[in-house]
């Protein structure tokens, strides 16, 4: 009916619009990442004929799903144990730095945020293996450590093994939480810095002592960066595998191992489809379940 | 939540977008984690090859005198790490009919009757120098008739070991395994050089290695990783570990240790009691290379006794070059001595205490290093 005259085309297009405005990033989204996904989805269900058979062939292979678990269930319990320790301690790290730049940084929070990022301007890879010198078996920090008694601590706790702190799981928590800390800190100092210093004021005017207002003004308030923040450190420490491969030994793989091992060693890529697959799953229930304890209904 | 004390400003907005953006510089370097290309096209020879290979002096090394020689400028990619991976990295453009860059490739030997069945390697082409191919590994099992590879060292696998960590000497495996070493002992990702040793500890011949005769080997592996005997299995970055005094002891290749040596005297290598496994790595040249010339010119240099005496002079694995004994003894000093080491040239007595892992058919292979992997790559 209105294609009768232009003038009520109008509203049409203008409906249109925002398609258009979305359109390169759907291309982008579909060509990269949904093709894709559907391509490890088939090849997790592939399997080969051969050693050399390079094109496994779809056939509903399941088994590469239950053998991840059988498999590799230990890997995979100690990837999230690990992420999640990692994520705790960036939290408890990160979060008093966070705080103390966005309230007590005056002008020189910028410099001061500004220098949470610079570790970033030299390799990841570097940075990483930096640690195996410092955490050396000879080296300066397990001697201190050994003098002050903490080797015998923390291998009480089950977090070395026998009289080192290299290729230990200790390690590969440090590790991780050093690497991914920025991603803790960005996103909790921008929620930070968003809020009314005069809230403190008003807290204190109610006679809210010092904890109360961290616990029922600040902390609140800042939830937002704290669910980024454990995010983007979580998901990409429980799928790491370069902490686990510089730093840990045979007792510290991570799953991102398994997955380095089966794809880039063994060409089981029918294997690693399956694993990456898993972790995927898991993860994002991991995350909706976290939403929903977090009620991400406010956050935005 | 509209309580921020000042809006979003396109100042902010920018110096916050500049802090985000920091952080994503990380994301190159972790790709660039995965890449480690072999070199360019634009030299006259790409070589694809193990660390510490070569002497590699820039003014008098034999790349260098190779190029003032020749004219040609080879590009020597030190890339391989362990033989797996490297295979994993040349798979996806082989297997397409694609160029890899190199045009010529290090693997061990065990690699090369499954790139010779793949039909990924051209011929060698042929050289003056060949002549001097030592009469043993002219017509190797692995290519047995001496086509399509030509050896560039051979060498053994046994026991190296720092003298300071260990308190002493480390020369059998039941040494290597016993609880004082406990968590300080690295092991290959090298499949048949690992299960290779561990079966010697467990009195059967690597060279008849059958699924059956290697259960007990695997078992011992499986158990030493779990006991915390293990501290890693590594590639040819066992040398960091082990001078860095983590490792005191790890299954280890010939040269390596003599390089080491001769840095650290505390490093000390040793053919296990048991017995040592015996290998070479050969140059193929991958389907694709159009350099065929400039590669003949380059093994002709290499099997030049006095060149091959350099190299082995540097290197210290058992040269696959005739001649190259007397050669030594002509450059004097301390390479004059390397003429008369049993580790270079392995005598009657040392040779007969090396085993060569068996050739195994595809399926064999595949629960080989299926089981292999489940105890080293979880």
């Amino acid at each position: 009916m209105a294609e009768r005259d232009g003038g009520h085309r109008r509203p049409n297009r203008g409906r249109l619009a925002p398609y258009g405005l979305l359109a390169p990033g759907i291309i982008w989204l579909t060509l990269f990442f949904l093709v894709p996904l559907a391509s490890l989805a088939r090849m997790s269900l592939s399997s080969k004929q051969s050693r050399f058979d390079f094109v496994p062939s779809f056939s509903w292979d399941w088994a590469n799903y239950s053998d991840v678990f059988s498999l590799y269930g230990t890997q995979l319990a100690r990837s999230f144990g690990f992420a999640l320790a990692a994520t705790v301690l960036c939290l408890l790290i990160g979060y008093p730095l966070a705080y103390w730049v966005a309230v007590h940084g005056g002008r020189w929070r910028n410099v001061l945020i500004g220098l949470v990022v610079v570790p970033f301007f030299t390799s990841f890879l570097l940075r990483t293996i930096s640690w195996t010198v410092l955490l050396a078996d000879n080296g300066t920090v397990v001697q201190a450590a050994r003098w002050a008694g903490l080797l015998r601590v923390l291998r009480a706790a089950g977090l070395i093994d026998g009289d080192r702190l290299l290729d230990t799981p200790l390690a590969v928590i440090g590790g991780l939480t050093y690497n991914f800390l920025p991603f803790m800190i960005l996103p909790i100092y921008v929620s930070l810095e968003k809020i009314d210093l005069r809230l403190l004021d008003a807290a204190a005017d109610l006679y809210a002592s010092g904890t109360s207002t961290l616990r029922r003004v600040v902390f609140p308030l800042s939830l937002p960066g704290v669910f980024a923040g454990s995010l983007l450190t979580f998901i990409p420490a429980s799928g790491d595998f370069v902490n686990a491969a510089f730093l840990g030994g045979t007792r510290s793989r991570m799953i991102g191992n398994v997955v380095q091992d089966r794809f880039l060693v063994q060409l089981d890529y029918p294997g690693a489809a399956a694993i990456s697959l898993l972790m995927m799953a898991i993860i994002t229930s991991a995350v909706l379940l976290y939403a929903k304890l977090l009620g991400t209904a406010e956050l935005a | 939540m509209a309580i921020s004390t000042e809006p979003w400003s396109r100042r902010r907005f920018l110096r916050t977008g500049t802090l985000l953006l920091g952080g994503l510089g990380l994301a190159p370097n972790l790709l660039a984690a995965c890449g480690g290309d072999s070199g360019g096209g634009a030299t006259g020879l790409n070589i694809d090859t193990w660390p510490i290979y070569i002497d590699d002096d820039p003014e008098t090394g034999t790349i260098a005198r190779f190029g003032k020689a020749t004219g040609i400028e080879v590009a020597w990619n030190e890339v391989i790490n362990d033989t797996n991976e490297y295979f994993a990295k040349i798979q996806p453009q082989l297997s397409r009919g694609k160029t890899v860059g190199a045009d010529i490739m290090m693997p061990t030997f065990w690699l090369v009757p499954r790139l010779i069945e793949l039909g990924w390697l051209q011929k060698v082409p042929s050289f003056a120098n060949r002549a001097n191919l030592v009469p043993w590994l002219e017509t190797p099992s692995w290519d047995p008739t001496g086509e399509y590879s030509i050896p560039w060292q051979a060498g053994v696998t046994g026991i190296a070991y720092n003298r300071k960590a260990v308190g002493g000497e480390v020369t059998s495996m039941a040494q290597l395994l016993a609880p004082a070493l406990k968590g300080r002992v690295g092991v290959l990702t090298e499949m048949r050089d690992t299960v290779g040793l561990f079966m010697l500890a467990d009195g059967k011949d690597p060279a008849m290695a059958t699924v059956a005769s290697a259960q007990g080997a695997f078992a011992m592996l499986e158990k030493a990783k779990y006991d915390g005997q293990i501290r890693r299995f590594t590639g040819q970055d066992y040398l960091d570990d082990l001078v860095a005094g983590n490792f005191a002891a790890c299954i280890a290749w010939s040269g390596d240790a003599a390089q080491l040596a001769r840095e650290d005297p505390n490093i000390g290598f040793a053919i296990p009691t048991e017995g040592g496994m015996q290998w070479a790595d050969c140059m193929v040249i991958p389907k694709g290379s159009t350099k065929l010339d400039n590669t003949a010119t380059f093994m002709n240099f290499v099997y030049d006794p006095a060149n091959a005496a350099r190299i082995s002079a540097a290197v210290q694995y058992v040269s696959p070059v005739r001649g190259v004994a007397d050669e030594l003894r002509k450059l004097g000093a301390d390479e004059a001595a390397l003429a008369d080491s049993a580790v270079l040239f392995p005598d009657a007595a040392t040779t007969a205490r090396l085993h060569t892992f068996a050739s195994l058919d595809e399926a064999q292979e595949a629960v080989f290093e299926e089981t292999f992997s489940r105890i080293a790559g979880s």
